[in-house]
């Protein structure tokens, strides 16, 4: 163009260049639904179609759940006059409390929530970058917890060691805590700040020394605090609702992975006896289903203890539940095992590892990152299956949702409760699943 | 390394015995001795049953039988609180009581012929008399059971209602189509939807069912009864000790209500009265206690606590209640008022 009009060395008359095309706006909602739902007649026929379709499908649904329903209300039959064809969610409301806790007392609920949230801030850390030795804590959480959530949970005149243990669990936590800050502040951690004292004792340990002695130190203040607190006994027959399901569900998939790692390692293992229990166990435990293992824990265990004895229910559906998961898992972890290349073996082989080395270090941790979307898939599936433990009389959440229909007040509600319980089951399994996906992203970036 | 094996099985021979022992040791102690030590009654219920146990969301449980279990309680222990309620399913309720999770049964179940004798367990006493009948919608036109012809029929599997419908339509060549369900509020929405022309169960029940209607008076109960459901508590089979103390505890309710004692007048009742019959009832006179083993006043807690049987009765199943049955009339009443219940002498 400039060797034009130089060339020329007169102005050149303008010309309009030709018009552009009507803006196609192709950013934005508007411009998505264009490119996506209506992008020609075709698409836009298919488009108008399916929302239709989906407008027939929801809209008695959302009528029903929303529009008609009825949200406070005395009765059932109060219901009923106000709104026939709605879901009398009126109704959910007075159960709300049992459905969470099922029969614990309305006034030491405090302790199941305690317990819970001292169980969430263990785990917190977790997901901290800063924090180190994760696997060190979360196992000592897995060891000790139980121990402090049981203490709270059931109140009442416990033993010495108990009670110990459960202060150490609560000590354990605040020396995590106060570390975690002062990493945070960089600090020193407590125990480097006895570092040098401990040295006299051992070089090598100093820190671990360290941190069990302030870990002692501080357990002994707890229990020498709490000493006189006594907490009201309260049996495992009142215990009830999404508060036992998890404590159940909770148990159970903590259990699992070790019990299933286990029983995995004796079926690829070249001894024999070992070998043909681990088969056994798996194939006895995987061929019958669940509710028969419950039912046999339940009804056979007591004939093989004295009449005065009282088996608690609860434990018995925790051993034939951890049991059942474990077997599972165990599949799963062998699946994950062969999963590992000859290779791997060979090499720790070549560097002089023994089995247990080779295992902890080099194989599970591969394996086991495999096995990351299996093993929440168990998780998830045995989080639903312990609804079966409603069968042998338990009082989940399940049953405590079933039993609303036959409340005086609310004879014949069946459906509601049902749907509204489906609805907590599923933010508890979506949110597993997302975690898992996270966790995958996480450790597939290490590779 | 040979040797494992054998000490193995030594060991398991030796645990295997021990078991056994043990097995035995149990069956030669009766439940009564068992539930004193323990300080507490086990009773064996279901999960739930309108009107015969249903917990509430305070966690207390009612019902008709567990009014059965707390008076054996206010007998025992004079305090009708001492009890623990296990529901457990159908098939579980019999194994409960044979290995003494559960130290009486008291779940609506049907005393029937191969329950009592083949299931270890002791049927005792019949607290509520039911049969099976149908209900169907009024606008069907359906007056009684025999125009069933061709009807599909929702029903509970595994229970007997479903042997008796079968019984029923073979005789009566009905032709029926059942239509069988797990859970009777599944099985009862369905009948209300229209996916079944009627439905069967016991009489309790269908009024239970029908009471939770849009409009109940949209259906009815036909009028045949097409069995005989005895609903009947058992203990252990064999353990004539503590079947006698529960026996007589019922039998205690029965008397009350007989005698017109009531848990209102009973303080009264036992001040005033000279009637020798009800001073012996009531522990006042006399060691009738003695053989059963239990308090001198054990009557007169079981009443005080809980009722006569038919304070009990009104309570749970009465016109105030869910299900709204009428006594009167009926196998339930006193046997002066043409019923069927009647409590043997207290002497």
């Amino acid at each position: 163009m400039d060797n034009q009009q130089k060339k020329h060395g007169a102005l050149l008359k303008f010309v309009p260049r030709p018009d552009r095309p009507p803006i196609t706006i192709t950013y934005g909602p508007v411009g998505w639904l264009k490119k996506n739902l209506f992008g020609n007649l075709w698409n836009s026929l298919l488009t108008i179609t399916v929302f239709f379709l989906l407008f027939l499908l929801l809209k008695p649904f959302l009528e029903w759940t929303l529009f008609k329903a009825v949200w406070s209300a005395s009765t059932r039959r109060e219901c009923l006059s106000i709104s026939p064809d709605g879901a009398c969610w009126a109704g959910i409301f007075p159960w709300v409390n049992n459905l969470l806790y099922g029969l614990y007392p309305d006034a030491l609920q405090w302790r199941v929530n305690l317990a819970f949230a001292i169980g969430l801030l263990w785990f917190v850390p977790l997901a901290l970058k800063k924090v180190q030795q994760k696997i060190l804590f979360a196992l000592m959480g897995v060891m000790l917890f139980p121990f402090l959530a049981n203490y709270l949970f059931l109140g009442g005149d416990r033993s010495s060691v108990h009670y110990i243990v459960a202060c150490s669990a609560l000590a354990y936590l605040l020396t995590l805590y106060i570390n975690i800050i002062l990493t945070y502040l960089n600090g020193k951690r407590l125990e480097q700040h006895l570092e040098t004292f401990m040295e006299r004792f051992s070089k090598k340990r100093a820190a671990l020394l360290g941190h069990s002695t302030i870990w002692f130190f501080l357990t002994v203040v707890i229990a020498y605090v709490f000493k006189d607190q006594a907490l009201e006994h309260v049996g495992v027959d009142a215990w009830g609702g999404l508060f036992l399901t998890l404590i159940i569900s909770g148990v159970s998939i903590v259990m699992a992975l070790p019990i299933g790692i286990i029983l995995a390692l004796g079926r690829r293992s070249e001894m024999p006896i070992i070998k043909w229990f681990s088969i056994s166990t798996i194939e006895v435990v995987r061929s019958v289903p669940m509710i028969t293992v419950l039912f046999m824990s339940v009804t056979m265990l007591p004939l093989f203890f004295p009449n005065t004895m009282e088996l608690n229910k609860l434990v018995q559906v925790l051993v034939a539940v951890c049991l059942f998961a474990g077997a599972y898992m165990a599949e799963t972890v062998r699946g994950g095992l062969q999963a590992i290349s000859r290779g791997q073996y060979d090499a720790a082989k070549s560097l002089g590892l023994g089995y247990w080395r080779t295992m902890i270090f080099i194989i599970l941790p591969q394996a086991l990152r495999i096995m990351i979307p299996n093993i929440v898939t168990s998780f998830i599936s045995l989080f639903k299956d312990t609804t079966l433990v409603s069968i042998i009389g338990l009082f989940d959440i399940m049953l405590m949702a079933r039993n609303i229909s036959i409340d005086k007040n609310w004879l014949g509600l069946h459906t509601e409760p049902l749907v509204a319980i489906s609805v907590l089951f599923f933010v508890f399994c979506y949110s597993m699943s997302e975690y898992s996906q996270r966790l995958e992203k996480k450790l597939n970036t290490n590779r | 390394m040979k040797k494992t094996p054998k000490s193995l099985l030594i060991a398991a021979v030796a645990g295997c015995a021990m078991l056994f022992s043990q097995v035995q040791a149990q069956a030669a102690e009766s439940t009564f001795e068992t539930v004193q030590k323990r300080g507490y009654l086990n009773c064996i219920i279901g999960n739930s049953f309108v009107g015969f146990y249903t917990v509430d969301d305070k966690g207390t449980w009612s019902g008709m039988d567990i009014d059965i279990c707390r008076s054996v309680a206010a007998a025992v222990f004079g305090d009708k609180e001492k009890v623990k309620f296990n529901s457990v399913q159908w098939a579980q309720s019999f194994t409960s009581i044979k290995s003494g999770a559960g130290d009486l049964l008291s779940k609506g179940m049907t005393w029937t012929l191969s329950r009592d004798s083949s299931q270890g367990l002791d049927f005792l006493d019949t607290y509520f008399y039911d049969g099976q009948g149908f209900m169907v919608r009024t606008d069907s036109g359906i007056k009684s059971a025999l125009d069933l012809k061709g009807a599909t029929v929702c029903v509970l599997t595994g229970t007997s209602s479903e042997l008796n419908l079968t019984d029923f339509n073979r005789s009566n060549n009905l032709k029926m189509k059942t239509v069988v369900f797990d859970d009777a509020s599944v099985r009862t929405a369905a009948f209300f939807n229209k996916n079944c022309d009627a439905m069967t169960n016991d009489r309790s029940g269908l009024a239970a069912a029908r009471s939770t209607a849009l409009n109940p008076a949209d259906y009815a109960v036909l009028p045949e009864t097409i069995s005989k459901e005895a609903l009947s508590f058992a203990v252990r089979q064999n353990d004539s000790t503590w079947a006698n103390v529960v026996k007589w505890t019922f039998a205690a309710l029965v008397e009350a209500e007989e005698l017109g004692i009531t848990s209102q007048n009973i303080d009264e009742i036992r001040k005033t009265t000279i009637d020798p019959v009800v001073k012996r009832f009531l522990g006042l006179e006399g060691d009738l206690h003695k053989g059963l083993g239990l308090p001198q006043d054990w009557a007169y807690q079981v009443i005080k606590q809980v009722g006569n049987y038919g304070e009990v009765y009104e309570r749970n199943l009465g016109p105030d209640t869910a299900l709204a049955l009428d006594r009167e009339g009926t196998l339930n009443a006193l046997w002066k008022n043409g019923g069927l219940l009647y409590s043997k002498s207290f002497r």
